[in-house]
């Protein structure tokens, strides 16, 4: 279509037709026909007695195979309509080289472009993006009552407000373009002042009685004050970034095992009591054994009254139905692997099966024993963490007496009678230790292994050292930070 | 049995109802293997009462699920003995499941993993055969009413001494020393540790004061020599 076109237009035959049928968006993108609904062609129909499945096949290989039905949606509907613009199908609109004027002139100057023929003595069109700014005047009787500034000359006030006119506002250009020959230098930031302080002025003495004036905020001391902070932050050298970028990453990293130590110290508290409770129930027992029956009431009250230990909190099977005994011996889910391996440690080390027999008494002693070797592990854990705060603390006393240079004789006296004693536990046998020997188990406590050996608590080993460094590390950055504040 | 109550569910509230029971599996080699299928064990495994009773008074039935391989491997067992006798080459785990009379309560699973080999010499050699049993109860807690009757109104399988291949009661006995002794150990590691853990908490405690007062020397050093 479009090349029988070409070939009429160039031989300039039959134009008439065609006149008015320049290229305009409609035309590229969309033709305007509406498609023809293809008739499905129903002509051929399915012989009688043939089934469906084959006549299926039949069909579609002889005639529908090439134009099978899509699987995804062909038509959008909306949007362009003809996906492709038909470029070169219709006429171009004319141009012309035309003069014109910009209204946004003042001088009138005449000047040439390219134009459609149809736009031909319109308004420039671009005029209209020319806005210019209202610069307020001022007269001298004004001048004279309101607007005088020691800073200012009445000159130099004038050539401000010549130059914010003829710059429209923008300072930075008055700021360059300032007479410094003849005038006093000013910042940008006085120079937006003086302008602003004008202005307002001018609006609160020319508004009318009652009504609000419109205030126009600069605050000269903030600008001044961003803009010398912006200066040192650029002014910093590469060095000072990255020591301030390292500074920052370490005091997270401080601050983040400050708040787990802290969470770890709470743990431990809680463990303490929960140890002491035992510890009371035990001493009670005892008592209660050799002494009256008198105390016994009083002492049972308080420690009823007081919380079971943490470790294991096994389902209570108070629902109704049946169940087999075995059942109520079974770790919950909840418990860690980490505590499993150290019961399952500990069992094999006092020779006990993980799946006694369930009687009912069995099944609660068990259960209670799991419960006590799980407050053993936790107990253990914290010990760790409180051998390693230690460490921390001694480091930071041997850096500080370092630092004083001999220091006095007594704090190192302290330092190490408070240090040793942690570092080398003597189990000392006193009260509770000499009687739970008598209680139960025949072998001295001097040669008897430690249960609590066979646990082991991850990490307890082998990082000190590397703990230590971490140490040394953070208190140099500490003290860093210190300085620098 | 302190308060004895029925809802409108007909279950007796505060009624715990015990049964214990022993499962397991006995074994015997046949000293080969066998020609035409491979097995190489005849073994048994069931659930009798600990005490002696007849449990088809409450049990409906018990259902031994087997490997997949044997046919059939949903074996029923309606009355007593509660048993089922097979030959086999491998072990697995048999889920055991028993039902009860009353509709109304749930049946009881128990897993057993049936083990036919031992490495003693003589039970190689089929002189002996292997037992593997264990003890478990099952616990009836609010039974209900018919449950209840049920399970009070058992009679005894037959005169003469009932007894198990294991000697359950001693086994007990030794058991609870064991926990007890243990028990009593790691109640005086914990105290041990605890004391340990005071000391080390004051210890800490000592050292912040200790550094306290030093970095308060320290600044103060500082200010002078400014």
């Amino acid at each position: 279509m479009a090349s029988s076109m070409d070939v009429r237009d160039i031989l300039e035959l039959d134009t008439g037709q065609m006149q008015n049928d320049f290229v305009t968006k409609e035309s590229l993108m969309y033709d305007g026909k509406k498609k023809k609904v293809k008739k499905p062609d129903a002509s051929i129909k399915r012989p009688e007695g043939m089934h469906r499945e084959l006549w299926g096949l039949l069909h579609t290989d002889s005639r529908y195979q090439t134009d099978a039905a899509p699987i995804i949606p062909s038509d959008t509907k909306q949007g362009y309509k003809q996906m492709k613009a038909k470029i070169g199908s219709s006429r171009v609109r004319p141009w012309k080289w035309m003069p014109f004027t910009n209204a946004a002139r003042k001088d009138g100057a005449v000047f040439y472009h390219w134009g459609r023929v149809a736009d031909e003595g319109k308004d420039y069109p671009f005029a209209r993006f020319n806005k210019s700014v209202d610069i307020p005047v001022f007269s001298d009787l004004e001048y004279q009552q309101h607007l005088h500034d020691d800073n200012w000359t009445r000159q130099e006030t004038d050539h401000l407000f010549e130059l914010c006119r003829r710059f429209d506002l923008r300072f930075i250009i008055v700021h360059d373009r300032w007479d410094r020959e003849k005038y006093k230098e000013h910042s940008v930031e006085d120079l937006k002042e003086r302008y602003y302080n004008i202005c307002n002025t001018l609006a609160k003495v020319r508004a009318p009685q009652g009504a609000e004036p419109k205030i126009k905020a600069f605050d000269a001391e903030h600008e001044r004050r961003r803009k010398s902070q912006l200066t040192k932050l650029f002014d910093r050298t590469q060095e000072q970034v990255e020591e301030e970028e390292f500074l920052i990453g370490e005091l997270k990293k401080i601050e983040l095992r400050k708040k787990e130590r802290e969470k770890k110290q709470q743990d431990l508290q809680k463990l303490i009591t929960a140890a002491d409770t035992n510890a009371d129930n035990r001493k009670a027992e005892r008592k209660n054994t050799k002494k009256k029956l008198q105390a016994r009431e009083i002492k049972d009250g308080g420690i009823l009254a007081a919380p079971e230990p943490g470790g294991i909190k096994f389902p209570d099977f108070k629902a109704s139905g049946t169940s087999l005994r075995s059942q109520r011996m079974k770790l919950p889910a909840t418990i860690g692997q980490k505590k499993t391996k150290a019961i399952e440690q500990v069992l094999e080390e006092l020779g006990l099966e993980f799946n006694p027999m369930p009687t009912d008494e069995i099944v609660n002693t068990f259960n209670m024993l799991r419960q006590d070797i799980v407050l053993l592990y936790e107990l253990k854990l914290a010990m760790s963490t409180c051998e390693y705060e230690l460490q921390t603390l001694k480091h930071r006393h041997d850096q500080l007496i370092a630092n004083r240079n001999g220091g006095s004789s007594l704090s190192s006296y302290l330092q190490s009678s408070v240090v040793k004693e942690p570092d080398t536990p003597t189990i000392s046998m006193d009260d509770g230790a000499g009687e739970s020997s008598q209680d139960g188990c025949a072998m001295s406590p001097a040669k008897r292994k430690l249960l609590m050996d066979t646990i082991d608590v991850v990490g307890t080993a082998s990082t000190p050292s590397k703990k230590r460094k971490a140490a040394i590390e953070q208190s140099q950055v500490l003290k860093k930070i210190k300085q620098k504040m | 049995m302190a308060v004895q109550a029925q809802d409108n569910s007909g279950r007796l509230k505060g009624v715990t109802v015990v049964k214990p029971v022993i499962y397991g599996n006995i074994s015997r080699y046949f000293g080969k293997k066998r020609e035409e299928d491979g097995h190489t064990h005849q073994w048994t495994v069931y659930v009798k009462p600990y005490r002696n009773e007849d449990m088809s008074a409450y049990v409906k039935k018990v259902n031994f699920k087997l490997h997949d391989s044997y046919p059939n491997p949903n074996r029923v067992v309606t009355k007593p003995p509660y048993e089922v006798t097979e030959t086999g080459w491998g072990e697995f785990e048999i889920i055991i499941k028993i039902y009860f009379n009353d509709p109304m309560e749930r049946p009881v699973t128990i897993y057993h993993l049936l083990k036919l080999f031992q490495s003693e010499a003589d039970v190689m050699l089929g002189k002996k055969a292997l037992v593997v049993e264990y003890y478990d109860e099952m616990v009836f807690q609010d039974p209900t009413t018919i449950m209840n009757s049920l399970l009070a109104n058992t009679t005894s399988l037959g005169i003469g001494p009932y007894k198990h291949e294991t000697d359950f009661e001693e086994k007990k006995e030794r058991t609870k020393n064991k926990i007890n002794n243990a028990h009593s150990k790691i109640r005086y590691e914990i105290d041990q540790m605890n004391e340990k853990l005071k000391r080390a908490k004051d210890s800490i405690a000592k050292m912040k004061k200790e550094i306290a007062k030093l970095e308060e020397g320290v600044t103060i050093d500082a200010d002078s020599t400014l």
